[in-house]
This record gives C-alpha cells, structure tokens and sequence, in this order.
C-alpha cells in the first residue's frame, strides 16, 4: 500500500511538471460559430427571496487496516472483512428572503447514507440560520445560527474561535454553525489604514445551545478587529469565557508578488487543559498556555499551478512520546482481551480516545496541496494532490484527486486517500489505510 | 524640390501634433468614457471552447474611483453567491461554501477561458499604466503603455482608440518579455444613459490559447453614489444585498 501511495503521488506529481512544458496548440474551429451576444438583464432581475440546492451522491470504499491499533480498538477482533463501503446522498439548500434593511438567511443540510453498520441512516442539520438587519452600510447585526470562519490558514484555523474544525480532508466544506449574536461595524478611511471592521460577538452555551463550545451555562464574548493597511490584511481576536479557555489571536495575509501570497495565524489558549494517559492507563493532568500557530504561503506559477504549503504548530496536541504511550495503552488492552478477554483496558482506552483519535492531534504538521487548473487543454479539469506530514512522527496522507465539470453545474470527483506510517505512529495506526470516493454533484 | 519641402513641413505637422498630445490625459479621458467614475453594471463572460462548448457566467459588479471594484456571481447556480473584491492591486475571491475571502491574483481566472482577473476586475487604465509613447492614425492615436507596478497583468499594452469618440477599438496586452498575451476587441457601441456610451461587447483571443474565445456583455452601466465601506472584506459576502 506504500509503494502504491507513493507510486500515485509520484504520478500526480509529474502531471503537475509535464503540464509545465506543454504547449496550448488547438485548432480554431469557431469561425462559423453562430454565438449569441444577447444580454436582457430581466433573466436576472432581483427577487426578494432566492433558493439554490446542490445535491452530491458519493460512493466510498475502504480499506481496513487489521493490524492497526484504532481498528483494533474500535473492532477488537470482530470484523474480518477488509472492505467497507458507504453510500452517501447529501442535500444542501440555501435561502434567502430580503426586505429593506433585513435579511433572513438560511443553509439546511440532509445526509442520507448507507453503510454496513448502521444499515440506512439519515442526518440532517441546520447550518446557518441567520436574521440580519443592517441599518447603514457600516453596520449590521446579525442574531441567530452563523459560521465565524476566522483565520488565514487554507488547513487549520488555530484563531477560528467561534467556529467548528475544519474536516482535513476536505478544507473547502461547509461548517456548521452556532447560535450567536454578532455585529459588524467597517469603516473606510484614506490615511495609513483604509479600513478597518470591529466584529464583536456574544454566544451564549447551554445544554440546549451551543454544548459542545463548553461543558457549563454561560455567555462567552469575543470579537475580531480587522485592518488593512501597507495592501495587507490584519486580523486580532479574542474569546473571553467563564468555562472555555480565554484565547487572543492575530492573523495577516498579504501578497509580496502578484503570485505569491504569505499568511500566517496565531493564537494563545491560556490554561489549556490537557489529559494525558502513560503506556499503563494511568493518566496525569495538565495545564499550560498553548500557543498554536501557522505560517503558510500560496504560489501560482506561470502554467496555472497552485501550491499551497503550511506549516502548523499545533501547542495543544501530544508529543510523539504521549501519542506513542497511548497507542502502547491499546496494545496492551488489545493484548489482555486476547489473552482473558478482558475490555477493561481497551474500554478505558476509549474513554480517553476523542483528543487522540481527532485529525491532527500531535504538535507539527506539514501540508501541502498542488493544483492544476485545465491541464492538457482539457478545460474545468483539476487533478490534486494533498499531501499532510506529520514532522513528529514522519507518517503522513496522501490524498489524489481529480474533479472535472464537464457541463455547467455538474461536477464529477474521484479521490483516493491513503495512509502511510510505521507502527505506533498517528497516520499508521488509523482504521483504515486507504480510501477510494467517487461523487458526482449538481447544483441547481 | 518644392513637393519634397511640401511632404517634409506636413510631416513636421503632424509630428507636432503627436507631441501636443497628452497621452495620459487622453487615457483618463478613454477611462470616463468607458464608465463613470462610480458606477454599477451587469456583465454576462461567454467562455467558448475549440469544439464550441459555451460556458456562461452573470456578474453584478459596482466601481469606485480608480481603482476600487466588487462583483458577485448571480449565475449559474455552481457559481452563485462567489464574490470578488479589487482595491488596487489587491484581490479576493469570496466562496460561500469557505465563509471567508481569500486573496487571489490578478493573473488567474475565477471564470477560466481567455479572461483572467484583471480583465474581470478592471479598474481605471490610468491607475495601472503610464502612456510612454503616442501616435496619430487614421483612425484616432495609438498609446503605448507601460505598467506604473510590477504586480500589474501586462507589462506594456498598446491601446488603439478611435479620435472621435475617444474609446479604444482594440488592446494588445505582452507580458515583459514582449509577447503577445492576448487581444482585446471592444464592439458594438451602445448608449447606456446619462451620457454613457461605451462598447457593449469585449471579445478577446490569445495566441496562448489558440481556438478559445471569450466574450464579456455589458448591460445596465449606470451611474451610482457608492460609500467606500462596500469595498472591504467584511462586506463581500453581502455585495448582492446592493442590486437595486
């Protein structure tokens, strides 16, 4: 499977340096194209309300890793097929209704899947649901289910406070969003800052609103004050809470040539709390100020290239000895289970899995996505490969893609991902060690 | 003897002429003709492939002095709701689906086809270029541009423009190395209102792009007061909210 991974890559890669060096040479067959330059603007005239739906039928299929721990630990030795598929048909609609000053906004989401597990399943989801009254063109206040989708990071959002995490393996998704009440105040200027935008933001969290932001019943605060100034963008931002971590960021972005764009995101977590588990389940508690960071650039080449590349320090995940000392914990539990069959240790391990088990959980990430925009002169073609490296531990993913739009609204993808990583390492011991999706999407 | 002195004064002549000529104060002129100083319009982008495949896209779009423009996609429906932002050199792509606005460049293309970002974004001739050289034609002048910063798209454009009604007929965009990018042809001159008559249609070609055509439309170029506050970041996702 890592020789295969590898050999991908590798393929993708020279797509990417062969399409360097090919020449544009078609054939202009258009001179007896009759083409209609009529524009009527009545086809686009404004409506007080709009609707758009996209909907995507997607096939998966995976392939388990026997011999690595989280299947072990998820399974013990009770499933012995090596593939799994699922089929998901997914729903979005988006509305919206405006009159005068207020807006009412909203995206709904329905998941429609089928999977050996859970046989047919459905999911739905209200992602945002908004209410915006906007009294002048400098202010709004929007109240309601939003997404604050903070921060300048393509893959990780270590100053997105007030948001959900990205899903890695498709940074492009939409999030869900929480209950918030929000304002928005821009003002232009002509000195060394031309503008600047206060965005303050109150949310509150209970049991029935925004749980899983906080384990208790408050109102946390924060806001994000934007300037831009010397052609850069400037982001601080803050989160103050009774129960949650008290967190300050800054973000910048800004482009030091045409093609060639730098950006970074910080933020400080004060008394950030952590759980740790040793190789023997016993567990120790932790608190410090954890300083996330990441540094990233964009360039796009002369041929339509796009890279991506980001460096993510992520000072609330584990060390490559914790993350080790966990995994040995499941070793041993899975061993006692062979061995009396015994749960209790495999049981406890689960207890502690949510921190371990969620994508980035160690301290240094690389990544790197390469796109190429229509290459071959096969136009809306895009072949991409996403590469994420875990610098701790030296496992990493490596996601191939390509997705083609052959007529208007209709997209067809397909995407491999595949895990490569030695025992007792983050990327090695995941369930399964590849993945193959097909899905096909129409917008309407 | 005395037809060669005749040739020679009326050559003087319209050298003369040439060198009267501003030509910077002639491409801001070009500038206002093309559109108001602050202005909102609607624009269809027609992408057509070698086989005749057409892909269309309908954007709204407001400007703001020199140099300041945003648009939003109203169609097709995979498009809907992206929005750009220009203030100089400085661009944004807007994507519902990321909820955040991401900065871009003039180089590419949020539509593909021949146009890129700078077609599409397009601020004041003026602000970009300084006019190096003029030429009186048949037809009106010649200027040759040369860009004022080195993130414009074009290194040199030379603008072909009709004397009479002061708008160009034809652009030939080169990148530094003096090749040709692309050719811009502006048709069909239309009277939008309020003194506003400009083309209507922008095709364009390019040798990098052989058998591909693009075509931008315009409709409803209209004068309109707008308050700089819609040109910032915060505003991109809301910039539908502003067709009247």
């Amino acid at each position: 499977m890592r020789q295969l991974a590898i050999s991908i890559t590798i393929c993708f890669m020279t797509v990417f340096l062969c399409e360097t060096g090919f020449s544009q040479n078609n054939e202009d067959k258009l001179s007896n194209l009759n083409i209609d330059l009529d524009f009527k603007v009545e086809e686009v005239i404004k409506k007080p309300y709009s609707i758009n739906a996209d909907i995507e039928a997607e096939e998966t299929i995976g392939f388990f890793d026997h011999d690595a721990l989280l299947f072990k630990q998820k399974y013990l030795d009770k499933k012995e097929e090596d593939l799994y598929w699922q089929s998901d048909f997914n729903l979005t609609i988006e509305g919206q209704y405006e009159q005068d000053k207020i807006k009412l906004y909203g995206r709904f989401n329905g998941l429609f899947y089928h999977n050996v597990d859970e046989k047919w399943a459905i999911e739905r989801k209200v992602e945002e649901v908004y209410l915006s009254f906007q009294p002048s063109f400098s202010l709004a206040i929007d109240a309601g289910k939003k997404v604050h989708r903070w921060g300048k990071g393509y893959a990780f959002s270590p100053s997105a406070f007030f948001a959900r995490e990205k899903n890695l393996e498709d940074t492009d998704a939409t999030l869900e969003g929480y209950y918030s009440l929000s304002a928005d105040y821009i003002k232009s200027m002509d000195g060394i800052i031309k503008t600047i935008a206060v965005t303050p933001v109150l949310m509150p969290v209970s049991r029935e609103l925004n749980h899983e932001m906080g384990p208790q019943d408050e109102l946390a605060w924060g806001g994000k004050i934007y300037l831009f100034s010397f052609d850069t963008d400037v982001d601080f931002m803050f989160l103050i809470s009774d129960n949650m971590d008290d967190s300050i960021g800054l973000d910048f972005s800004k482009n030091l040539m045409p093609s060639f764009e730098i950006h970074g995101d910080a933020a400080l977590v004060k008394d950030y709390h952590q759980t740790v588990i040793d190789e023997y389940g016993n567990t120790s508690e932790q608190e410090y100020k954890a300083f996330n960071f990441l540094l990233g650039l964009r360039y796009l080449s002369n041929q339509d290239t796009t890279f991506i590349l980001e460096y993510y320090r992520n000072g609330e995940g584990y060390s490559a000895q914790e993350y080790e000392n966990y995994l040995t914990f499941i070793e041993r539990g899975y061993d006692q289970y062979l061995n009396s069959y015994s749960k209790t240790d495999i049981s406890k391990s689960k207890t502690y899995a949510a921190p371990y088990n969620q994508q980035a959980a160690m301290k240094n990430y690389l990544y790197l996505k390469i796109s190429q925009k229509d290459p071959f002169d096969i136009l809306c073609f895009v072949p991409a490969i996403t590469i994420i490296y875990n610098m701790n531990d030296q496992s990493w993913v490596t996601t191939p893609q390509i997705s083609y739009s052959p007529v208007t609204n209709f997209t067809i993808g397909l995407k491999t991902g595949f895990l490569i990583g030695d025992h007792k390492t983050e990327y090695g011991e995941k369930i399964s060690k590849a993945k193959i999706i097909l899905s096909i999407q129409y917008f309407f | 003897m005395k037809k060669i002195f005749i040739i020679l004064c009326l050559s003087l002549f319209y050298s003369m002429t040439a060198f009267a000529l501003d030509g910077n104060e002639i491409l801001k002129k070009v500038d206002r003709n093309l559109n108001p100083e602050s202005f909102e319009m609607y624009r269809k982008l027609i992408n057509i492939d070698p086989d005749g495949t057409k892909k269309e896209f309908v954007m709204f779009s407001l400007k703001k002095g020199k140099d300041k423009i945003a648009s939003v996609f109203l169609s097709p429906a995979s498009e809907k709701g992206r929005s750009t932002l220009r203030i100089g050199e400085n661009m944004w792509l807007y994507i519902p689906n990321v909820g955040k606005p991401l900065r871009i460049t003039s180089l590419q293309s949020v539509t593909g086809g021949v146009f890129n970002n700078s077609d599409i974004m397009r601020v004041d001739y003026s602000a970009e270029y300084n006019c190096e050289k003029i030429k009186t034609t048949e037809k009106g002048y010649t200027l040759h541009l040369k860009a004022k910063h080195r993130s414009v798209a074009y290194e040199t454009v030379t603008m072909f423009i009709d004397s009479d009604k002061l708008l160009p007929y034809k652009i030939e965009c080169y990148a530094a190395s003096g090749m040709l990018i692309k050719n811009l042809y502006f048709k069909k001159i239309k009277d939008f209102g309020n003194g506003t008559i400009r083309p209507s249609i922008i095709k364009t070609d390019s040798p990098l792009y052989k058998g591909y055509k693009s075509y931008i439309v315009f409709a409803n170029v209209k004068t309109r007061t707008l308050v700089d506050e819609i040109f910032s970041l915060n505003y991109m996702h809301k910039i539908d909210s502003l067709r009247q």
